[in-house]
This record gives structure tokens, sequence and C-alpha cells, in this order.
């Protein structure tokens, strides 16, 4: 190949490769139910959203872990609630304190 | 004075071996059809309800209110979950043998608890959760579970297990500030 035909090439990968549409954030279900988050420990993009769904008949919440950072209010049975990810975090059902889950960002 | 204290302390562990000894005997006893097995969940969660009702009233520890204001809750969602099921099913609960045991030790457990207060309250509440607790599952698996022949029934039984499992170790987490 010529070294037109390199440069030619070389330029057109760095079009395709700038051109290319960023990665779109994805959206994660987290279920609670029997007294679990499934999954428990989820990993996720930052900027990706986690809906977690109450499949239980009591009421949940989900609470950040360490410096309760972020918490839902009150989730009844059948309802959601969603957030946009922006850190790792332990969290927690603050109603019930034993129920843990963990967000991991790749 | 630390006689009273060990007195006062081996009555409630009396108590709560009371309510385990009397649940698991009945766990042995015949089997319910399935109007008494959902008399015997719907009273099960009935006491409980009514021990958070005397917490509430005797108790100033955050963990204490915050724990009893849970149970209130979560049982009063498993009953409501029970009645509609029953009324769906056109089941009529019926007073039967166990469920009439377990209101009756039930009252004597809360004629305790209303002689206490303070920390010796917080204490006896806490303890008798945990000893009810694990009565109430060994009474559900042992016995509501097989002797439910409905499956909406039995499913709704199993539902409640996990619950009761973690009301069990809340219970146990609580407990420890108590040792």
């Amino acid at each position: 190949m010529s070294k037109y035909g390199i440069c030619f090439a070389f330029i057109a990968f760095l079009f395709v490769s700038c051109s290319s549409t960023p990665e779109k954030p994805q959206v994660y279900t987290v279920e609670i139910k029997d007294m679990k988050f499934v999954p428990d420990d989820i990993t996720v993009k930052r900027g990706d959203t986690i809906i977690w769904i109450n499949r239980d008949m009591m009421a949940h919440d989900v609470t950040e872990e360490g410096e309760k950072l972020w918490s839902s209010s009150v989730i009844a049975p059948e309802s959601s609630w969603k957030t946009e990810i922006t850190g790792a975090a332990n969290y927690f059902c603050s109603i019930h304190v034993v129920m843990k889950g963990k967000i991991r960002v790749q | 004075m630390k006689m009273i204290k060990t007195l006062a302390s081996s009555s409630m562990i009396t108590l709560a071996l009371s309510v385990v000894f009397t649940v698991t005997s009945l766990a042995q006893s015949p089997k319910l059809n399935d109007a008494e097995v959902a008399s015997v969940a719907v009273t099960a969660n009935q006491i409980d309800i009514n021990y958070a009702a005397v917490a509430k009233t005797k108790s100033k520890n955050a963990d204490i209110l915050k724990f009893a204001e849970t149970m209130s809750n979560d049982h009063k969602a498993v009953v409501a979950q029970a009645v509609a099921l029953v009324t769906k099913l056109k089941v009529t609960p019926k007073d039967n043998a166990v469920s009439k045991k377990l209101m009756a030790d039930a009252e004597k457990t809360k004629k305790s608890l209303l002689t206490k207060s303070g920390k010796a309250f917080d204490k006896a509440y806490i303890d008798n959760e945990v000893a009810y607790h694990k009565a109430v599952i060994s009474a559900v698996e042992g016995l509501l579970i097989p002797s439910a022949k409905n499956a909406e029934l039995k499913g709704l039984l199993e539902k409640v297990v996990p619950a009761l499992k973690v009301h069990l170790s809340h219970a146990e987490m609580v407990q420890m500030n108590f040792k």
C-alpha cells in the first residue's frame, strides 16, 4: 500500500472513531422480593439508571449505607423508585436493616 | 437489687421459653383445616401487632420504637393479605386450640410486659420478640404450611417466612444492645 493509501486509511479510521456515538446509558432493574434485593450485587456504568421494584407485601426503601448520601422515600408494594448512578455504593433498607445490596461502577 | 434483676431476667427467660415450648408442642398437634390455618395465621400476626402497640406506649428507646413500628406495619400488611385471600376463597377463619392457646399466652406476656418500664421493659420486649419470631417461624414451617390444602393459602404462608426471618435477624441485632 502506498503512503497515500496508508494515510487515507488512517484518516478514515479517525473519522469513524470520532463520529461513533457515545454509549447510551443503560437502565437496570433490581427487584425487592422475599425480603432481598435481587440481584444484591450489580455492576453498572456511571450515568446508568437503576430501578428498584418492590414485589413484597411490605414497604421497603433503598438508602445509601455509609453517610446516608441518598435515599428513596418509602417504596410501597408494587411500586418502584429509580435513580441515576453517580458512584459505587453499599445500600440497605432502613426499615429492615438486615437487607443489603451493593452497586459497583465499572 | 441484683437479685431483683436476676429474678426479672429469669422470669422473662421462662416466659420466652414457654412461648417456644407452646408453639413447638402445638406444631406437633394434629393438622388443621384451611379455616383453622387462616385463624392461626391472623392471630399470630395480630399478637405481634399488639406487642408493638405496647412498646410504642412504653418505650423511649429509638431502636425499640423503630422496630415496633416495623413490626406493626409489616404484620398489618400480612393480616390485610390474609383477609383479602380468605375473602376471595370464601373461607371464614375458625378459632381452634392453637389460636386460642396463642392468644391466651400472649395475654400473659402482655401483662408481664406492662409491669416493666425503662430499660427493663426494652430488654423484655426485644427478648420476647426474638423468642416469639423463632416460635412462629417454627409453627409456620412445621404446622401451618404442611396443613394448608389450598395452594394460594400455602403460597401466602411460604411468602411470609422470609419476612419473619428478617424480623428475627433485626430483633437479634437490637437485642445485642441490651446484653
